[in-house]
């Protein structure tokens, strides 16, 4: 996060150093080269200054030539005319070393006026132009009278050059010292100056070169840390990323997503897109929902946490081989936060799928350990005998179920067909399974009669359809035999137990009873069923169904031990079918038995006796009774009928709706009543033993079934519903 | 398939012990998370109106074999596809005629799904333990 500091830092002493290095060298040169200009005007004065020295000699010699001559009225012309030029040259030259400013001293002004006063006396012998010899034959070669002036001049500058030359010569001497000095002194201005630049030059230079290791050592060290950081998102396991204030993904992610998401772009990826397809949009909008509560600082960390829809998300995605896959992933947000509040939210994602199958194992497993333990301690108060008959019945039930889907079927109506029959079947076993209390199969029963529920509304059914069911009759059929395990293992407990006791018995107290007792026991097992089995079974269930339903009513039951081992079978599935039917339609609440001035507890009577050859069994309840014109509504209702059947319905044909496939009054389906197909089953298993059934009714007083049974042939040990 | 008369699912049922084949039988082995097999059986008659349905001309055993062998690979790439990750599937092999000797344990079911189309009929027969 310093990382933009540290470069802007870096970045403003570069430029800086660039900055230093230019003025100071900028300075140097400019400096330089003020300085040798001065020397050069300083070395051109001095070289002037000191040619300047030999003048006033030169001048007071070319002075003595002249008045030599002139005195030996020799010819002066030539020399005139050198000291012409060399006063001349003298006076430009010291005009010029005047003029060029190079100096300014005392000397030189002093050597000026000098000078200045040399020029009156020089002035007029330079000027001379006259004849300054009159040749006559007497007195040969004399002065002319300008000649006598010339000569005076000449004379009179010649003394005083002899006494100012050597004056002036001092003075020119004086000045080219000076300027010596000068030039010297511009000359170690000039070695200080460079030296200093080199060595500012050399100062920047090794900051420069300092500044230079100095980043390159932060850069490796950037550069490890970023290759420790990318090693680490190349290996860790987990998703991890950073969520901007737009919800997209930062530029850094691990590669763990890669394998998650099977997909790359994930930089500058909007957090909604990643989820989008791979979850409901339900979850989605409550996940962006979710985010957005992040960016808020109110919300407690903590508090965000427990809310986390995204704790265990299912995903379904490509396996790499053209097919699907379910996935679990775990989502956990945390706040990263900068000196301005949250800047980032920082996205770690792990793959639990494993751990979530586990888990889910676990619970089933769990599950199936209780559900065993429950069948267990339900299966202890039931009849060992009376379970395997319910087994048995139970089997060969659903080999019929197995058969009646084995039929071919190609067409909507042979599938349809089915139904009726597979209904059947399932509601005998689910009232059996319900009366012995084993509720486990029960369930089982009762969610595969949903399953045949569900198809009979469909438009158009095929094989397809049947699939779930057969794997729920095939888990059914799997349940059906662990259930016949624990019996046999509970068998073999209670058999072992009291032969166990009759042995100690036996050997202490009294040996005669206690051989007596197992003997009894022996005759009870080998003499099979009778009637009187069935009571238990009914009461438990009376009872089970009363609390179901919320009704208080008291079971008797009369004659059970006449009834004969081939008709157990059926009568106890006829008087379960009737009894749910009093429990769920005929017995009232409480509050209403009592407003209509009847005993608050029901009673439901059944009664089994010899008459004639056969049997009759009557099965009476003191409920609300039936109806004839609610028996009509629920049968146009359920289009069992029409109207106008209904209309023309007498009560007698009325009453007998109650034994139609499909007939129920129940609206609400449980596992009771209201799939109509109870009463069905009881006439059915009634005619297949070629006997009859008939109601009666008063309504509010009470409902009574009457069964009359043909004598029973030889005894068959299973009768199937 | 190479008819213009789709095929479709009949009525699906259990069966215990092994399983009732028709003439020709693939056979795909299953191991890893559950084990068991895969059979996709059909008659002679149904495959020789596949073959026709296909513009070929060679009936014979061995064709056939190859034709009900390609329907278990098919199916065996799509178990192969769907649940790859759990299970090893095997490459199939072909029975022809003979009942299939797979050891079955006693008292386990299979599911038979029937499979029509046009009047004949094959099965797919799940064994899974």
């Amino acid at each position: 996060m310093n990382v933009a500091g540290a470069d802007r830092n870096r970045q403003l002493v570069t430029v800086g150093i660039g900055a230093m290095l230019t003025l100071v060298m900028s300075a140097v040169l400019i400096l330089g080269f003020r300085l040798a200009t001065q020397m050069r005007a300083s070395v051109t004065g001095l070289q002037t200054a000191s040619m300047l020295q030999t003048y006033p000699d030169a001048i007071s010699q070319q002075l003595n030539s002249l008045r030599d001559r002139l005195e030996a009225r020799a010819y002066a012309g030539q020399a005139l005319a050198d000291l012409k030029v060399t006063v001349k040259r003298f006076d430009h030259e010291l005009e010029q070393l005047g003029a060029g400013g190079y100096l300014q001293s005392a000397e030189l002004d002093q050597a000026l006026l000098l000078w200045h006063q040399y020029t009156p006396v020089v002035e007029p012998v330079v000027n001379f132009t006259g004849q300054a010899y009159v040749d006559s034959d007497d007195a040969g070669s004399a002065f002319s009278k300008e000649g006598r002036a010339h000569y005076a001049d000449v004379k009179r500058a010649q003394l005083f050059a002899t006494e100012n030359a050597r004056r002036l010569q001092q003075q020119l001497a004086t000045v080219a010292t000076t300027l010596q000095q000068t030039s010297s002194d511009g000359a170690a201005r000039l070695r200080t100056l460079l030296l200093s630049g080199v060595l500012a030059a050399l100062v920047l230079a090794g900051a420069a070169a300092y500044f230079q290791f100095t980043r390159a050592r932060h850069e490796r060290a950037a550069k490890e840390a970023q290759d420790q950081t990318r090693d680490i998102l190349k290996t860790v396991r987990e998703g991890f990323f950073l969520l901007d204030a737009d919800y997209n993904i930062g530029s850094v992610w691990s590669e763990a997503l890669t394998r998650m998401f099977s997909r790359q772009d994930f930089a500058g990826l909007g957090f909604e897109d990643l989820l989008k397809g791979l979850v409901p949009p339900t979850t989605l909008s409550t996940a962006m929902k979710y985010i957005k509560l992040l960016w808020g600082e109110r919300a407690h960390e903590n508090l965000m946490k427990s809310i986390n829809p995204l704790g265990q998300l299912e995903i379904t995605m490509d396996n790499g081989h053209g097919g699907k896959e379910t996935r679990y992933l775990q989502f956990d947000f945390h706040r990263v936060m900068g000196p301005k509040g949250i800047k980032h939210v920082l996205c770690a994602v792990g793959d639990i799928t494993s751990s979530v199958l586990l888990a889910k194992e676990l619970q089933e497993s769990q599950e199936s350990a209780n559900a065993q333990l429950d069948m267990m301690l339900g299966m202890m108060h039931v009849d060992p005998l009376q379970l395997n008959s319910f087994l048995d019945s139970t089997e060969t039930g659903l080999q019929l179920i197995n058969a009646i889907l084995k039929e071919p079927a190609r067409a909507d109506s042979e599938f349809r067909k089915k139904l009726n029959g597979l209904f059947r079947e399932l509601h005998s076993i689910k009232g059996e399974a319900s009366a012995l209390n084993l509720m486990s199969i029960a369930h089982r029963v009762h969610s595969l009669e949903d399953m045949v529920s569900e198809l009979k509304k469909k438009a158009e059914l095929s094989g397809n359809d049947f699939l779930p069911m057969v794997l729920k009759l095939d888990d059914l059929m799997a349940h059906l035999r662990g259930v016949r395990e624990m019996a046999s293992r509970l068998t073999a407990l209670k058999d072992t137990a009291p032969a166990a006791a009759a042995v100690t018995a036996a050997a202490t107290v009294a040996p005669a009873r206690a051989a007596k007792q197992a003997a009894a026991h022996e005759q009870r097992s080998q003499q099979g069923r009778s009637g009187d089995d069935l009571s238990p079974t009914l009461h438990s269930m009376a009872e089970r169904l009363a609390h179901d339903h919320r009704k208080r009513f008291k079971l008797t039951i009369n004659g059970f031990a006449e009834v004969p081992g081939s008709y157990i079978a059926t009568v106890k599935d006829c008087v379960i079918q009737m009894l749910r039917n009093s429990a769920v339609h005929g017995i009232e609440a409480s509050d209403i038995r009592k407003a209509h001035t009847k005993d608050d507890v029901g009673a439901v009577r059944v009664d089994f006796r010899r008459s004639g050859d056969g049997y009759e069994l009557v099965f009476e309840d003191d409920g609300a009774g039936i109806s004839p014109d609610a028996l009509k509504a629920a049968a146009v209702r359920k289009q069992i009928i029409t109207e106008q059947e209904a209309a023309g319905m007498d009560t007698r044909a009325a009453m007998a709706l109650i034994f139609r496939p499909g007939f129920s009054t129940q609206e609400e389906v449980s596992m009771d009543a209201g799939r109509g197909v109870g009463m069905d089953v009881v006439a059915r298993s009634v005619y297949a033993l070629g006997g009859k059934i008939g109601v009666s009714t008063n309504p509010g007083k009470f409902t009574r079934f009457k069964i009359v049974l043909p004598a029973a042939e030889a005894p068959s040990s299973t009768a199937v519903a | 398939m190479a008819a213009q008369q789709p095929a479709s699912i009949g009525s699906p049922y259990l069966t215990e012990g092994t399983p009732t084949v028709h003439d020709y039988t693939g056979v795909i082995n299953i191991s890893g998370k559950r084990e068991g097999f895969v059979y996709f059986t059909a008659p002679r008659a149904m495959l020789t109106v596949l073959l026709m349905k296909m513009q070929e001309n060679d009936f014979s055993h061995e064709t056939m074999r190859d034709l009900v062998g390609e329907v278990a690979n098919t199916i065996s790439g799509n178990a192969r596809r769907d649940f790859g990750r759990d299970f090893v599937i095997s490459v199939p092999s072909v029975l022809a005629g003979e009942r299939p000797e797979i050891p079955q344990k006693p008292g386990a079911r299979s599911f038979v799904i029937p499979i029509n189309w046009r009047s004949h009929s094959a099965k797919l027969i799940v064994s899974l333990t």
